[in-house]
């Protein structure tokens, strides 16, 4: 092989490599479009199990037979279920989705005027999550050998057992009711007014330059940032802790205990990135678990999230909504695993190498 | 052998959390068990003129309702314990459905493999990308209400959870020198499943369905809790905390004692999965050994 070659071949490798491991990146993220179209198959033929009539909700009580027969052809009832499912797939593709029965509206913009709430609690909630969840979980491992520990871990498996509405009820007794610290019903203060810009209600008052709604709304959305948080952080803190232990048994960190470097260094700039890495998976997991958890606590807070609108949806028999509401957070949770798997592999270069 | 079962049953014993797991269910399967002779009154049974009286130990309260009443003046006391019943029934069925058919498919997937198997595991996969609690609830609006219909969607919610375990277990096992003599031996593939794959899945299995207990318990009470569980003149605990929250500014009682047993519950549930899994699993009782 002369000497000129050698070089080629590696940039050819290279860029084979570099193509193989996006073309990986992709399939993965491709791979999830089939999952939602199935996650709507099955949402729609559990709905069509309902057992109530669709057309005799939209029409009038005294609506003659052949009205009814008329109608039920309009929307395709007549037809076989999956032709059924292929004309709401149709409609979907081209932005329709159907019309509420409770508000006669189309049901796609409901929902994302809804959205942004429900993004805003899983925004907080995550962070305070992480927030909570990293720190307890570095506590206990710092205390490790004395007391704390074992109770910190012992008060942590207790929390973990704990549901997220009970946690929701038991903060608003204590810090809404019985202390009265903060507010736990609804997004902002009644007599305070935001016009809708981008739909966050956070970010529309600081474009207001209206400094006392924007403490109204971030009051309003502490409790259920941290009811979602404290869901989050319980599992986050023992999976830390673990996996703190493993990395402390690598030959680098006594390297680095070696060189000099004390505790607190050791564990926040060496050891933390690694033993993250376990951390941000659970998150990815754990997604489903945390994103439905948003569904009844916004119920609990009365905030307008998706939510919220589900839980009326569902009483009312409001199908279509229920249909497009359930696409949305299979989407919702689909985009969090992405993050998770890119946060991993931006974090972990073992991870970039395709198999 | 009886050696084992002598350390099993005195590690069973040193575990306090698994003790009063197990206690506590117990007695709560015994009131449940035994809420028409416990209750003083009937569960449905309203009272208008002593509606949000407090409990015994309250200034205000009588003993002709030791846990005081609700907005509708329903006896509290005896409203916990019928709603003990659903808790109980749904902890005793929900679990062993859900094993059974996680069971079956991740046997059917593991086992033979192929196109079978890739197609459980998506399955598995779809599911557990979609909120549990979602799931449920959108099935019991197809559903009508009912204990059994609740039952049938936890089920069909949470067998994905067994499924992924027991799956991952059977590929481990299936590769096993035993049973590859069992093969050569001329055994079937049910006759191998059923002697030297099953048995072998069972430590994973009993860890798995006592972590169900709670994980169920707490489907049934979100459920409750958003209206869509037992039939409405059935008391659930979750139905009861929906309740006492519209009058938590009158009176706290009606809310904070379903939330007390909910929790108690909830956390017996959790103590006795987790005591069983620390007594049954056999990796954890290598490494506890090691040491």
């Amino acid at each position: 092989m002369s000497a000129t070659v050698q070089p080629l071949a590696i940039a050819s490798g290279a860029l084979i490599r570099a193509a193989s491991l996006s073309w990986l990146a992709l399939r993965q993220a491709l791979w999830r479009i089939p999952m939602l179209l199935v996650i709507t198959l099955v949402t729609f033929l559990i709905l069509r199990g309902v057992p109530i009539d669709p057309v005799n909700m939209l029409m009038p009580p005294n609506a003659s037979a052949q009205e009814i027969a008329e109608l039920s052809h309009q929307l395709g009832l007549d037809r076989p279920v999956l032709v059924q499912y292929l004309m709401w797939l149709r409609g979907a593709l081209s932005g329709d989705f159907g019309i509420s029965i409770q508000t006669g509206q189309p049901v796609l913009p409901m929902v994302l005027q809804a959205l942004p709430m429900t993004l805003q609690i899983l925004f907080f909630g995550l962070l305070s999550g992480l927030a909570m969840g990293l720190g307890s979980g570095m506590l206990a491992f710092r205390a490790r050998g004395s007391v704390l520990e074992p109770a910190i871990m012992s008060i942590n498996g207790v929390m973990m057992a704990i549901p997220d509405y009970l946690w929701a009820i038991a903060l608003i007794v204590t810090l809404g009711v019985g202390l009265q610290w903060l507010p736990f019903i609804g997004p902002i203060d009644p007599g305070l007014q935001v016009p809708n810009i981008t739909g966050f209600l956070l970010l529309d008052c600081l474009l207001q330059g209206d400094l006392v709604a924007f403490g109204s709304a971030l009051a309003h959305l502490f409790l259920p940032s941290l009811t979602l948080g404290l869901c989050i952080a319980t599992p986050i803190a023992r999976v830390l802790h673990s996996s703190l232990i493993e990395v402390y048994q690598e030959d680098y960190l006594q390297a680095a205990r070696l060189r000099g470097l004390d505790e607190n260094t050791l564990l926040v700039r060496h050891a933390l990135r690694n033993a993250a890495l376990p951390t941000i998976s659970l998150i990815g997991v754990q997604a489903s678990v945390v994103i439905g958890g948003t569904l009844l606590i916004e119920t609990i807070f009365g905030l307008p999230g998706i939510g919220a609108l589900m839980i009326r949806a569902l009483g009312s028999f409001d199908l279509q909504t229920i249909q497009l509401l359930a696409l949305t957070y299979a989407i919702t949770v689909q985009l969090v695993n992405m993050l998770s798997d890119f946060t991993l592999r931006t974090l972990n270069p073992r991870l970039r190498i395709a198999p | 052998m009886t050696a084992l079962s002598v350390s099993l049953g005195r590690r069973t014993l040193a575990r306090p959390g698994l003790l009063f797991g197990a206690g506590f269910l117990l007695l709560l399967t015994l009131l449940a068990l035994a809420a028409p002779w416990l209750a003083p009154h009937d569960p449905n049974e309203q009272d208008l003129l002593n509606v949000l009286l407090p409990p015994l130990w309250a200034t205000g309260g009588s003993l002709d309702y030791p846990l005081g009443t609700d907005a509708l003046g329903q006896c509290v006391l005896s409203r916990l314990l019928y709603g003990a019943r659903v808790v109980v029934i749904i902890m005793a069925i929900a679990p062993l459905g859900a094993a059974l058919i996680g069971c079956l498919l991740a046997l059917l997937g593991g086992y033979f493999g192929g196109w079978l198997d890739w197609l459980v595991e998506r399955f598995v996969d779809l599911w557990l990308s979609f909120p549990a609690v979602l799931l449920a609830l959108i099935l019991m609006v197809a559903l009508s209400p009912g204990v059994q219909n609740v039952i049938l969607a936890i089920v069909f919610v949470d067998w994905a959870r067994f499924c992924r375990v027991l799956r991952a277990e059977v590929l481990l096992l299936r590769r096993r020198s035993y049973v590859a003599a069992s093969r050569i031996g001329g055994a079937g593939a049910l006759g191998i499943i059923w002697r030297d794959i099953l048995p072998g899945l069972l430590p994973t299995l009993i860890v798995l369905m006592a972590m169900e207990f709670s994980i169920a318990v707490v489907a049934e009470s979100v459920l409750s809790f958003a209206g869509m569980s037992a039939a409405p003149q059935v008391p659930t605990w979750g139905g009861m905390i929906a309740d006492g929250m519209g009058s938590l500014y009158s009176s706290p009682y009606p809310l904070l004692l379903p939330v007390f047993c909910m929790i108690l519950t909830v956390l017996a549930a959790t103590f006795l999965g987790q005591g069983l899994r620390e007594a049954v699993d056999v990796r954890l009782l290598e490494r506890a050994g090691a040491a």
